[in-house]
């Protein structure tokens, strides 16, 4: 090793503690950007495997009933590649031992081999044998979630009688990645389940012999324009069959549930990192610096030596590269392993049936490479003064630092201030930028604090608008088919309901021009109570005059304004095009949605005053009785219960959001630590002779280090405003980052996400403080008189 | 001699006694004595001057007695406290109270102008001298608000010492005051001291290798390896600005 070299790791040795400082802050961001990157391409390389092997459709459709030979019209359509036609139903499910109600879904495989399309994953058991009716595979999480086996027994409410059903098999399926059932945000296995039946059994079960519901299809070529051919085709063939309208792969719900996230992770994985880095980057520019003026008589020697300017560049350049690679093999180990956690917990929500671990390594070089050559020019930048200098210039101490009455001071302050205060304010103004960047630096500690709560504020805001001001129902009742309103007074006679509301919904595709977008018109009544639209400031819409209600989001993508005219497609009974205006729009927070008062629905698709379910509030002690005699209706297709919703949703927010959060929380540790903790060793090593002349002349200890942290306390607490400020925006440019269909997350910051910020900052300097304080506690008094700096 | 130092103590009781100090640093596997046995007391008022080469223990005195460093073995006692057995806190209060320091690199806080370097001190001391006076004392009342940048050495080193005195030390604790000056300004630092002694009695130790000094104290005590070699009083005091080297 040459000597140069030794010197090298001599003088990394002696600052090691803020070597592994910056090294940590430059691993944060690393591990950071390696997790997203992991856990994105792991789930984008396994998806698309998944997507592959088991023939995920491009093209899917629903109709009510069509008859078997029409699936060769289909599969003549041009562009079309391989058709799969089923019979996919809604029912009700009985577990034995389950009170709650639970809905599910039982779709149809063919009697003989498998699915030319949408082909299921079997996890454990056997296929279906045709020749026994009440075989079924199950949805893996539906089991897991009841504990069902192999051999268990469940039963299918349909038209009022229940038909048992024996698990054979535990499955998956590419088209229930994201398994949720309708109008349900997150899965919720407990109350949601699929389950897969012989096409024959289940379709006399249904009364669909000859004939099938659903079809999915493969294209020759995923082209855009092919696409939107075929469906046109798809949608004139199963029109007069009551077609609900095609949808593309990229509209699928589990599908868009999937590319939502990864978009999400894509986005996500580039920010922050980036904010960890520049902050390493200014770490190692000062902490070279320093380290650089303090060798100033060494480098000068180095070069009476012979050493060249550029061999004494490359030196610092080489201090700088061994932080950076230290912390890039410590994120990039740590990076993985947070992946692999990361992907452990999206595999409790998106289920696959194999796993592909997948790291760009591309991306990780970038990163790097980009520390890398961030930490080369601070370097540089330190060390370029004194390289320039002659040597026999450099040998001699540097100038004196000038210092001047701080503008503080000038405004008036001076006379109230004592001798160490004044140290303290001169020391900062002295360096206003280091000084600025400091306090940046720590700030964006309390702003990573800031957006780790805020999720999880927001998200609490988000549950209290939608469970507590827009449904107050306990729970709502669908139907097989719409039903007669009367319907209401049966439901309100049953025993222990205590009010009823009638919705309705229909399927349809809203036009404007060219823009189109496939939705649900919701239809409530004018003075609904149970349900209700709900604007940005949480107030009630009354929807009582006739047209349409849209959310503002959805009127933005068909770029319309309440007053323009719209054109809605019914999705059945041959599909009627009417006129509709737009009345209002609504900034809700959860889906796109059309609303409109049943009166004016009921006459637009000119109909039997139907409705197609309703919303109950019942008696908490007749709940378990109230289930029962529902379910035992023939008509009723599902019930769901608004408290199993949202408990679903508050443990996939606690199982996923306190990972995050701790994940955050140690990262912003990190970050304010690695300021804070530099930034004293510096002031205490540019310091540290004043510091000891302080002591030899009869200060106390705690009153130099009064000085010292007194400094460090200025720049925390001046970060803490700026680091809320910064959360503050960094949360609402996330929140429109993840602003898409399916839900809006309002910016809301609560007051204890602002005190655990400015408490974790405040912690992280009282530990560096303690830290330094030792330092402190161990100055050579008597060295300090002997020599010159 | 001896006689007249003896009949001296007889007058006074001294403020500084130090008997039997020895002083060994261990530089990693070797031991180095710094101090092998030395008797010596401080008279008050007396202006002393501890004269040796480097190496010879001067310093390592000059530390014990201003409570910076505390000897191997033997005994320190400060008017009637024991310096050897006193702890950090008690060290620190000595320094606060009783000590003024004067270095030989000034060591003032360049973030501090003249007036605010002895402010430092008289903030916290009982009954200090505005630090106007002190300055004035020193010949600087026109660099009040001057940063140590923006003045010569002989004037840094000028309010070190208005900063030693200003709190009104019993004693006054000088390392080489003039080792990194030249002689005007070196002459005008001890004209100083002199002025601070005579006008203020403040009992003053000044340790150099600069034989001349000696000249102009009431005392001087001579250094070599640790033991003391000569301790000779002054017939006659030299004024410091006829001092010449």
């Amino acid at each position: 090793m040459r000597a140069l070299d030794r010197k090298l790791l001599r003088d990394l040795w002696n600052v090691r503690s803020q070597v592994l400082a910056i090294a940590l802050v430059v691993s944060s961001g690393i591990a950071l950007l390696v997790m997203a990157q992991g856990v994105f391409g792991s789930l984008l390389t396994t998806r698309d495997a998944y997507y592959t092997r088991y023939s995920f459709a491009d093209v899917f459709a629903g109709a009510k009933r069509v008859p078997n030979w029409i699936e060769e019209r289909i599969a003549a359509i041009p562009g079309v590649r391989q058709v799969q036609t089923r019979v996919v139903v809604s029912v009700s499910l009985d577990v034995p031992g389950v009170t709650d109600p639970i809905n599910g879904r039982l779709i149809s495989l063919p009697d003989r081999g498998r699915p030319a399309l949408n082909d299921v994953a079997l996890r454990r058991g056997r296929f279906l044998d045709p020749d026994r009716a009440e075989e079924a595979l199950v949805g893996e999480r539906f089991a897991e979630a009841h504990g069902l086996d192999l051999g268990d027994r469940l039963f299918a409410v349909i038209n009022g009688r229940r038909q048992p059903l024996e698990i054979v098999g535990i499955a998956l399926s590419p088209e229930f990645v994201y398994g949720i059932g309708p109008g349900e945000l997150f899965p919720d296995p407990k109350h949601f389940g699929f389950l897969w039946m012989t096409r024959r059994h289940l379709a006399t079960a249904f009364e669909m012999e000859g004939g099938f519901n659903d079809v999915a299809l493969t294209l020759t070529d995923r082209s855009p324009s092919l696409e939107r051919a075929v469906i046109v085709e798809l949608d004139a063939i199963l029109d007069p069959y009551g077609g609900l309208g095609a949808i593309p792969r990229a509209d699928q719900t589990s599908n868009w549930y999937l590319q939502n996230e990864l978009t999400q992770l894509e986005n996500m994985g580039l920010l922050v990192p980036l904010i960890f880095i520049a902050v390493a980057t200014f770490l190692l520019n000062v902490v070279l610096r320093r380290t650089v003026a303090v060798q100033r008589e060494q480098i000068a020697a180095l070069k009476a030596l012979g050493y060249s300017n550029v061999r004494l560049g490359v030196h610092y350049v080489q201090w700088a590269v061994v932080v950076v690679a230290l912390g890039a093999l410590l994120g990039i180990g740590a990076g993985l392993l947070l992946a692999e956690a990361m992907l452990g917990l999206y595999m409790e929500y998106f289920r696959f049936p194999l796993l592909i671990y997948s790291v760009s390594a591309s991306s990780i070089l970038i990163a790097v490479g980009v520390s890398l050559v961030a930490a080369t020019v601070g370097a540089l930048g330190a060390v370029r003064s004194v390289v320039s200098l002659p040597p026999a210039e450099a040998m001699r101490p540097a100038a004196p630092e000038t210092f001047r009455v701080s503008l503080f001071e000038r405004l008036g302050a001076r006379r109230w201030l004592s001798q160490p205060a004044r140290m303290v304010l001169r020391n900062l103004s002295r360096r206003p930028v280091r000084a600025g960047l400091s306090i940046v630096g720590i700030a964006f500690a309390g702003a990573i604090m800031v957006v780790g709560s805020a999720m999880m504020d927001s998200m609490d805001e988000l549950l209290e608008v939608q469970f507590n001001i827009i449904q107050r129902q306990d729970l709502s009742v669908s139907f097989f088919e719409p039903v007669e309103r009367s319907a209401v007074h049966e439901l309100a006679a049953l025993s222990g309901v205590l009010q009823v509301e009638p919705t309705n919904g229909i399927a349809a595709r809203l036009r404007n021009g060219h823009l189109q977008k496939q939705t649900a018109i919701q239809a409530l009544t004018a003075d609904a109570r149970l349900q209700r639209v709900v604007d940005v400031d949480y107030r009630a819409i009354r929807l009582d005059r006739p047209g349409l209600v849209l959310s503002t989001l959805l009127a933005e993508q068909l770029q319309v304004e309440p007053g323009d005219t719209l054109m809605v497609e019914i999705m059945e009974d041959g599909r009627p095009v009417r006129e509709v205006v737009l009345t209002d729009t609504v900034d809700d927070l959860l889906g796109v949605t059309a609303y409109m008062e049943q009166e004016s629905l009921r006459r637009l698709v000119r109909r039997d005053d139907t409705i197609s379910g309703a919303m109950l509030k019942i008696d908490a002690l007749a709940e378990e009785r109230l289930f029962g005699l529902l379910k035992a209706m023939p008509a009723v297709a599902g019930v769901t219960l608004r408290s199993a919703a949202l408990e679903n949703i508050q443990t996939y927010m606690l199982d996923n959001m306190s990972m995050m959060m701790s994940v955050n929380l140690l990262f912003a540790v990190i970050i304010a630590f690695g300021v804070i903790y530099n930034t004293a060793r510096i002031s205490l090593s540019e310091t540290s002779r004043e510091l000891a002349s302080l002591r030899v002349i009869g200060f106390t200890r705690g009153e130099i280090s009064s000085i010292l942290l007194g400094e460090l306390g200025i720049l925390t607490v001046a970060s803490i405003p700026l680091g809320l400020l910064l959360g503050y925006g960094m949360i609402a440019g996330v929140m429109s980052a993840f602003e898409s269909e399916l839900f809006r997350l309002p910016v809301v910051v609560d007051p204890n996400t602002f005190l655990v910020s400015a408490a974790t900052v405040l912690g992280s300097m009282a530990v560096s403080a303690w830290t330094v304080r030792r330092k402190l506690h161990e100055l050579d008094l008597v060295a300090v008189l002997k020599t010159r700096e | 001699m001896a006689v007249q130092a003896t009949a001296a103590s007889a007058r006074h009781a001294p403020v500084f006694a130090m008997k039997g100090v020895t002083k060994v640093y261990v530089m990693g596997e070797v031991e180095v004595y710094a101090l092998r046995g030395v008797d010596l007391e401080l008279q008050e008022g007396e202006f002393a001057v501890l004269l040796g080469p480097s190496g010879s223990g001067k310093s390592t005195l000059l530390n014990i007695l201003g409570g910076l460093d505390r000897p191997t073995a033997g005994q320190v006692t400060y008017r009637e406290g024991d310096l050897s057995e006193a702890g950090e806190r008690a060290l620190t209060r000595y320094r606060r109270r009783h000590v003024g320091f004067v270095f030989q690199f000034y060591n003032l806080i360049p973030s501090l102008t003249a007036r605010e370097n002895v402010a430092l001190v008289t903030e916290i001391a009982g009954d200090p001298i505005a630090p106007e006076d002190a300055l004035a004392l020193v010949g600087l009342k026109y660099r009040l608000d001057h940063f140590p940048s923006q003045m010569s050495g002989g004037e840094q080193q000028r309010v070190a010492i208005a900063r030693a005195i200003a709190k009104r030390p019993d004693v006054l604790l000088c390392d080489e005051p003039t080792g990194a000056l030249d002689i005007s300004t070196g002459i005008a630092v001890l004209g100083a001291l002199e002025k601070v002694n005579s006008e203020l009695g403040t009992t003053t130790a000044v340790i150099t290798h600069n034989a001349a000094i000696s000249a102009m104290a009431d005392r001087v005590v001579s250094l070599a390896d640790g033991l003391i070699t000569s301790d000779v009083r002054n017939s006659t005091k030299q004024p410091a600005a006829t001092i010449e080297w």
